[in-house]
């Protein structure tokens, strides 16, 4: 019965089940579906151009999903990360302007940690739920934010390069953001704390009486999320010129469903960056196409919002579907 | 006691062509306790998820009080007084004893709930089981034998005329069996007819008036009480000619791995002083809250110890965390596998490597490689059986193959002292026997110790090199060779 050898061995597990056909068809055909429709009802959507500006306005988004999603497969989440964005971006204008660029990303990635360690302190130690915690987190920020340029948008000076510079012609966000996945998914496969995100996802008991020191793995997590988002608040800023306190606004409920729509479940345990890259272009994809068919911005708020309860109901009718089978 | 309340008649089910039962016969008479035995698999659960009206049989007549029935759905099954009583628990933790017995039909009108009628009436259905918990209890913060009292009280408060109790002892003490046993008595003069799923066997001549043993989805053998004879049920069971309880051969050694000195945890155990050898098996034999399950949690770092100490390997060992324990060398296979255990959406071959990441890493990069090398390494040497390999979901495996897969997981981590709580709850008897044949040729190949906590005196006898009996948080005595049998160690730990 267990006589195959050289075929599972070699076949990546976690692709193979995390990326199956059930999970991630449906999401592809729905992203041919748009970029035909887009391709048929525009002129300016099969561009070179274009597309770059589809993987720009990916790329900040993309940077926090990574370390979004490692928390959603350990069965956490972090809103924070919008907030945290506005105000990683008004720190960065502000201390760019008075002493420079090296103090003012050195301001940006100190603001992250500590971000990181506070959520994570809360979540692992005193053992408040992830979603109440960030969430408490996104109100406060956001206040931060506002009160740190009194509302209003603080220019920033000499520091274009972080999010316009295009080495190799490729804008540098898109190199930032692949980076970062790429790394993020050898991390999830290969190494042991990847393996132990999926572990404490499926069952967090379980993976504490098998030793795995969960609290310290989800510290880490807490933390690589909330840089990230720093990051990603200094990416903005250097696009604009500008620490703008509604920049990032809408960020968090982003990259959620970015990560869902690839495929993570909300209960922790399943999931692949590559899927959650799947759904940011999906995200982007339709975002752009409706922006190139003017169709007012507004609407691409409620298309964001029908598409993550779409994605949500879609992982439920999976796991129903998935425990009847059992 | 009539025949007439339930009458199955040449039941077939197939699932997409694989057909499960091939045309069984099921009796019962009111008043009377029917012992369904059969190993996993055999088919127990299919039949009487027909007679509950959870499944449609794919042929065959089923008739209740006489009457041939059409087709059965689960409301007509309810709505005729059929109520089935789970090993697991189906109840809301978080509500009161009263609640809980009356949950979903709770006394009252117009959407009100009269509070203390229903805790009136909970209270007088505890007292007719003579179970002393408080009705204003939160049924979470009892105990899991308390919790399945009170399932069996809630099926009373609805008229019940068939009762099917699905393995109701498999967390019980001995003195909760015997108070369930008490209930059925009860129920029998009151004419509920009962059918009762066990595994085990000495239960059934006590509750049983017949026993019915299916194997492979046909019913093998009928027999009336005063017939049952032990090696025949076993026998019919297993289909061949099973192996008398022969003790193991004890293992020599002298060379002690595991020590405890007067370990004590408040409330728990107390002046808990033991040694386990390199190579041996010890088994800590009693019921349930008599201490033996805390100790190894206390091991394990997963229970505060209050005084004593614990030496390994001459070392003294200080439990800070799970962590810390298995990195010590310590493995830890809790009773409770689906919540303490296995991760059930993720594969075989993850959950056997997850103590082992660390080993089968290089540069920090585990390889997944080694990790299915692992599982089919074990796979074959435990006879784990999984159709798709070694990307499987744990969870769709049988008991015994998902325990197979979490003993291995300490196995390949190498460790030093093995601790296992009731390590064949769940798992059915042919598996029983290969469980135990693997925990004691792996002590003997790896010199590993084992300390068992267990409730099931059986296992004792096939498992132990030597035996230590505990009651009320305290060990009361120690038995070796021979002198480890049922009888023995029942009455010493009562």
């Amino acid at each position: 019965m267990i006589k195959k050898t050289s075929d599972t061995a070699t076949g990546d597990t976690e692709q193979s089940k995390g990326f199956s056909i059930p999970q991630t068809a449906p999401l592809i055909i729905f992203l041919l579906a748009m970029v035909i429709f887009f391709s048929v009802t525009s002129e300016y959507f099969l561009d070179i151009e274009n597309f770059k500006n589809i993987l720009v306005a990916l790329a900040v988004t993309g940077i926090v999903c990574v370390p979004g999603t490692f928390l959603m497969i350990a069965g956490h989440v972090d809103l924070s990360v919008g907030s945290a964005a506005a105000v990683s971006g008004m720190l960065l204008a502000q201390t760019v302007n008075d002493r420079g660029i090296a103090v003012g990303l050195a301001a940006c990635l100190v603001f992250g940690l500590v971000l990181g360690v506070i959520n994570g302190f809360f979540v692992t130690i005193v053992g408040v739920n992830s979603l109440i915690t960030t969430l408490g987190g996104l109100a406060t920020l956001y206040g931060v934010a506002l009160l740190a340029g009194n509302g209003q948008t603080v220019m920033m000076f000499g520091f274009e390069w972080l999010g316009t510079a295009q080495p190799f012609s490729i804008p540098l966000p898109i190199l930032i953001f692949a980076g970062l996945a790429v790394i993020g998914i050898i991390t999830l496969r290969r190494t042991s704390y990847g393996r132990s995100l999926y572990a404490i996802g499926a069952n967090p008991n379980a993976a504490r009486v098998v030793g795995i020191r969960s609290n310290r793995i989800l510290f880490i997590t807490f933390v690589l999320s909330s840089v990230s988002a720093a990051l990603a608040g200094a990416v903005l800023a250097s696009q604009l010129s500008a620490g703008d306190p509604n920049a990032a606004k809408g960020l968090e409920l982003e990259v959620v469903t970015a990560i869902v729509l690839g495929g993570a479940s909300l209960a922790g345990g399943r999931g692949t960056l590559l899927g959650t890259v799947l759904g940011l272009i999906v995200i982007q994809v339709l975002n752009n196409g409706l922006i190139l068919l003017d169709i007012p911005s507004f609407w691409q708020r409620i298309a964001q919002g029908i598409l993550l309860i779409a994605a949500v109901s879609f992982d439920q009718i999976r796991q129903k579907i998935v425990s009847q089978k059992g | 006691m009539g025949k007439d309340l339930v009458q199955l008649r040449n039941i077939h089910k197939s699932y997409s062509g694989v057909e499960v039962l091939h045309g069984v016969d099921l009796d019962l008479g009111s008043g009377e306790v029917l012992a369904l035995l059969g190993e996993n698999g055999a088919g127990k659960s299919t039949l009487v998820k027909i007679l509950a009206g959870d499944i449609p049989p794919t042929s065959g007549t089923i008739s209740i009080d006489g009457t041939e029935l059409a087709r059965l759905d689960v409301y007509q099954a309810r709505q005729l007084g059929i109520r089935m009583i789970f090993q697991e628990l189906n109840d809301a933790p978080t509500l009161t004893v009263a609640e809980n017995i009356f949950l979903g039909q709770w006394p009252g009108s117009g959407g009100m709930v009269a509070w203390s009628e229903m805790e009136k009436k909970a209270k007088e259905i505890l007292d007719r089981l003579q179970v002393n918990i408080p009705v204003d209890a939160i049924a979470g913060s009892l105990r899991v034998g308390e919790r399945q009292l009170l399932e069996i009280a809630r099926a009373l408060t609805q008229n019940a005329k068939v009762l099917v109790l699905d393995e109701p002892t498999a967390a019980l003490s001995s003195v909760e069996v015997d108070r369930l046993f008490t209930v059925m008595d009860q129920l029998k003069s009151q004419g509920v007819g009962m059918i009762y799923i066990t595994h085990r066997l000495d239960e059934v001549a006590r509750v049983a008036d017949r026993v019915q043993v299916l194997r492979d989805g046909d019913s093998v053998l009928t027999v009336k009480n005063s017939e049952i004879d032990r090696t025949a049920l076993v026998t019919a069971m297993l289909g061949k000619e099973a192996e008398k309880n022969a003790r193991p051969s004890a293992v020599k050694t002298s060379k002690p791995a595991l020590k405890l000195n007067g370990l004590t945890s408040r409330n728990d155990y107390s002046n808990v002083s033991l040694t386990v050898n390199e190579g041996e098996v010890v088994c800590l034999f009693g019921k349930i809250g008599s201490g033996t399950a805390e100790i190894l949690e206390s091991i394990f770092s997963l229970r505060p110890v209050t005084g004593g100490s614990i030496e390994i390997f001459g070392e003294n060992f200080t439990p800070k965390s799970p962590a810390a324990s298995a990195e010590f060398g310590i493995g830890y296979l809790p009773a409770d596998r689906q919540r303490l255990g296995s991760f059930g959406i993720r594969s075989v071959a993850e959950n056997l490597a997850v103590t082992c990441w660390k080993k089968m890493s290089t540069l920090g990069f585990v390889s997944q490689l080694k990790e299915v090398q692992a599982f089919e390494r074990w796979a074959a040497a435990l006879r784990i059986s999984s159709r798709s390999g070694s990307t499987q979901e744990i969870a769709t495996l049988s008991g015994g193959n998902q325990q197979k897969v979490l003993l291995a997981r300490w196995f390949e981590a190498n460790v030093r002292v093995l601790l296992l709580v009731e390590p064949t709850r769940g798992v059915d008897v042919g598996a029983r026997r290969d469980i135990y044949e693997i925990i004691r040729s792996q002590a003997k190949e790896s010199n590993m110790a084992v300390l068992v906590a267990t409730s099931d005196y059986e296992e004792v006898v096939l498992l132990a090199d030597r035996a230590l009996v505990m009651a009320r948080g305290k060990i009361v005595s120690e038995l070796t060779g021979d002198s480890v049998d049922a009888k023995t160690l029942v009455s010493a730990s009562s």
